[in-house]
């Protein structure tokens, strides 16, 4: 017997070996063999945090669509890094009046489907957003505030019916609009969502809803073929997948790279990390309607007892930049001359004591994963501001939805007392970043001050842009004086890239395929 | 009471789970958290916007009303369209089944192949060290989270060697054998085994455990049977003996289990999905989930729940084929 289960061990251990061979051998092979499938090694492979949410350009308003949607639908002007609008679709522009506005736009566009471009499409574009019964009912809307419409009265020249100021509506139909063809989407189901034809220097050649689109360049396009072809964008929800598809080389640009991740990506051959400050803040509002938040002093001493620069150090490894005021910098109307609040808790001990609020118990109210290291930032200016000996103030996670829901319903009696948000500036202009907050009415609105609301609607109403600067800056400065917010600081994008390719990363979040080479 | 009937009544019981599964996933929406609203648009989103797009998804109906039409929807294949691509969630859902089922089924492919042997390894050498080993290796695999396995072998293989692909599935499973039937081109079926590789380790780690111990306890009884020692008396070789008569005999319970696991796989492959960027269910319900995007979460637990009514009422069918007494309870 002894000897029949030696043998029956040696065959099954030969059964064993064989199959571990056997894996091995494919695994190998597997490992050597080139991904037929995936694409050519001159593919350049965009990976964000999330695909698009649609193929309309005018169904949505979110950033990682417009990133995607900008290679195939062609803004109608181009923005430089500072702000300022270059020629693009549209050739020139002016203001004939003050509720009108007048383009000429490009004679030579054509559309991937091969259909001429005429001053009509350009027209139904910005009616089709901005006019419930020409398109869809679209969130985008709110990108053109003031704007009433627009026609084409001839091939070339648009004129854009408007009851705001030359300069808001400019920024707003710049970086919204992206020109469709009327003919072609008047054929189509709305909102439409299967299939793209713009004009942009991109092309589709495959598109696979919620996953992935691959583009080819436009052999028509007016101007300069761009230099990457053929191009991928993809989204991959998990930080960590996404700086491993960049160091394996199967992304090329990733966006959202994590703090953490920053030096593995610097150590990595080949890819480096590139950042650029944003256009979103980060802030702590302080709805005046309660008490003590109804106290200016109190709202600085609320300023003076968090240290930003502490938060950005420890909390988000130095990426971000402290804030003054309610406008980033780099938008129109943005004040030079603030600086942000000092760490100071003594002077906040003191005008805590001054607005008689001496050892009130507030809490302070953070949505979690939705800006980076949200809770964290949170929970430590709720740290900080406990630590001041006449003020005790707790912590505590909401979710998102609770807070926009309760926050944006133009009621700041609902708002939380005290709560963490973002908000981006996509148009550079201030006017995106106040009306919403300081006009009463506005979704966002929380603070009342009637004498800074009053100047907002001026501003909306003053035509010289000198003088409408001016204003906007003597605004920012009342603000930084009222302190509605503990201004904090804005938030640093940070990507990762392929070493080779020539590209700088835009603080307004966009991503231009055109703009780049290798 | 006959075979026919029987099933009849599984089946009605199945159509109420069903019934079940739409009116919880619909109530759950009414008491989550948050305006859906405020899930579908920006936060500067001003009111009278809101309000429009409200009106244009049909959310300013009354719940009653919205609830009616959704169940009067399901009848005709109508699942609704995503608060955010505006997309049909029937086609949704139904493109990222082949996806999951491929994962699914390859995962409890490399379940089978790392537990089975383990199992009658184990169960052959009672109270050995390699019992122990295989013991504590099925231990460790049921202890070790999805996500950090996934993470870990995606840290090691890809990045670090080189080997296989993190991500970013270029061809499915049946786009891959038709290209290979019609144009005789190999490649295509050799990027997807590269690209399934780790998912489905990762995901067939996870139910390893379970198959061990079923397997060897299944063995360890069968292994007393007195046809085990007629068949050793007769001199048959011991392999023959375990791997013919013994494990096929313990192979019935495994198969129920595998069968109702591959349910579970469906549903639970969400992290696995993530993790490796897998396009099937579990990520659009995950993607779903982060969206507030509720027509396709809801579709999503209405396919899974029917998938495992189906699988039931499938065991149960055959059950009641295999063996007739279980039609009297």
């Amino acid at each position: 017997m002894q000897g029949a289960r030696h043998n029956e061990l040696d065959r099954r251990r030969f059964l064993q070996l064989t199959g571990i061979a056997t894996t091995a051998g494919l695994t190998s092979m597997a490992g050597c063999i080139d991904d037929s499938g995936g694409g050519s090694d001159d593919e350049f492979v965009v990976t964000q945090g999330e695909f698009a949410t649609t193929v309309d350009p005018n169904g949505h308003n979110d950033a990682p669509t417009y990133n995607v949607l900008d290679q195939v639908y062609e803004p109608l002007w181009d923005i430089t890094p500072d702000g300022e609008l270059e020629p693009r679709i549209v050739e020139e522009w002016s203001h004939p009046d003050d509720s009108t506005m007048e383009l000429t736009v490009r004679d030579d566009v054509v559309f991937h489907e091969g259909q001429e471009m005429t001053a009509s499409d350009v027209a139904y574009t910005i009616n089709r957003a901005v006019d419930e019964d020409v398109g869809i009912a679209s969130e985008q809307a709110d990108r053109y505030p003031g704007v009433v419409g627009a026609e084409a009265p001839d091939d070339t020249t648009v004129v854009i019916e408007h009851e705001s100021v030359p300069s808001i509506v400019e920024f707003n139909v710049a970086t919204v609009a992206t020109v469709v063809s009327e003919e072609w989407m008047e054929e189509r189901e709305q909102p439409v969502n299967e299939e793209l034809n713009g004009t942009g220097p991109y092309q589709v050649e495959e598109y696979t809803p919620d996953e992935e689109i691959t583009f080819t360049t436009f052999d028509d396009y007016w101007g300069e073929v761009p230099d990457l072809d053929p191009v991928r964008f993809r989204g991959a929800s998990e930080a960590s997948t996404r700086v491993s598809e960049l160091e394996t080389g199967e992304s090329d640009l990733i966006v959202n790279v994590p703090p953490s991740d920053v030096a593995n990506i610097d150590e990595a051959d080949g890819v480096e990390v590139r950042t650029v400050t944003s256009l979103r803040n980060i802030f702590l509002v302080m709805p005046n309607d309660d008490e003590p938040f109804d106290s200016q002093e109190f709202r600085q001493a609320m300023n003076y007892a968090v240290d930003v620069d502490a938060i950005i150090e420890n909390v988000l490894d130095g990426f971000g930049s402290p804030t003054s005021q309610p406008i980033p910098e780099g938008i129109f109307g943005y004040n030079d001359d603030l600086d942000p609040y000092p760490h100071d808790p003594e002077q906040a001990e003191q005008l805590v004591e001054d607005s008689g609020y001496s050892g009130v118990e507030i809490t302070l109210e953070s949505p979690e994963g939705r800006y980076l290291n949200d809770t964290e930032v949170a929970e430590t200016a709720a740290q900080q501001i406990d630590q001041l000996e006449n003020v005790s103030c707790d912590f505590q996670i909401t979710d998102f939805e609770t807070i926009t829901e309760s926050s944006l319903d133009a009621d700041p009696s609902t708002s939380p007392d005290f709560f963490l948000i973002g908000w981006g500036n996509p148009t550079y202009d201030a006017d995106y970043g106040l009306a919403p907050w300081f006009v009463s009415g506005q979704a966002a609105y929380n603070f009342e001050d009637e004498e800074i609301e009053e100047k907002i609607l001026e501003s909306q109403q003053t035509t010289d842009p000198d003088e409408r600067e001016q204003l906007l800056q003597e605004i920012n400065a009342d603000l930084h004086e009222a302190a509605p917010w503990v201004f904090l600081h804005r938030e640093e994008s940070i990507y990762g890239i392929r070493s080779d390719v020539d590209w700088n990363p835009r603080a307004d979040e966009s991503i231009f395929l055109d703009e780049m080479s290798r | 009471m006959s075979l026919a009937k029987f099933l009849i009544k599984r089946l009605l019981q199945g159509v109420f789970v069903i019934w079940g599964v739409i009116t919880v996933t619909f109530g759950l929406r009414a008491v989550a958290p948050g305006d859906p609203i405020d899930l579908i648009v920006d936060p500067s989103t001003s009111p009278e916007v809101r309000e429009q797009i409200r009106q244009e998804m049909g959310l300013n109906e009354p719940l009653y009303v919205q609830y009616v039409d959704y169940v009067q929807g399901i009848f005709v294949g109508d699942l609704g369209y995503s608060y955010q691509s505006r997309r049909d969630v029937t086609v949704m859902v139904l493109e990222r089944v082949p996806a999951t089922l491929e994962l699914a089924i390859a995962a409890t492919i490399v379940a089978i192949m790392i537990a089975i042997p383990l199992g009658v390894i184990s169960a052959t050498r009672r109270h050995e060290p390699a019992d122990y080993g295989a013991t504590l290796f099925s231990l460790v695999g049921i202890s070790t989270p999805n996500f950090w396995l996934g993470i870990m072998l995606i840290l090691l293989l890809p990045v670090q060697l080189g080997v296989f692909p993190v991500s970013q599935r270029p061809v499915g499973f049946g786009p891959a054998v038709y290209s290979l039937v019609t144009t005789g081109y190999f490649n295509d079926l050799i990027a997807w085994f590269r690209h399934i590789t780790l998912p489905a380790i990762t995901l067939g780690t996870y139910f390893t455990a379970l198959i061990t111990r079923l397997t060897r306890s299944g063995m360890i009884d069968e292994l007393g049977k007195p046809y085990v020692t007629a068949t050793e008396a007769k001199g048959l070789p011991g392999v023959l003996i375990r791997f013919k008569h013994v494990l096929r005999n313990t192979m019935i319970p495994i198969i129920t289990v595998l069968g109702l696991q591959l349910g579970t796989l469906i549903g639970g492959a969400v992290i696995t999905e993530s993790v490796f960027d897998w396009p099937g269910l579990g990520r659009r319900l995950i993607d779903a989930l982060y969206a507030g995007d509720w027509p396709v979460i809801q579709g999503v637990l209405i396919f899974i729940g029917v998938g495992f009514v189906v699988i039931n009422v499938v065991v149960d069918a055959l059950y009641a084929t295999l063996n007739p007494r279980v039609t009297d309870e």
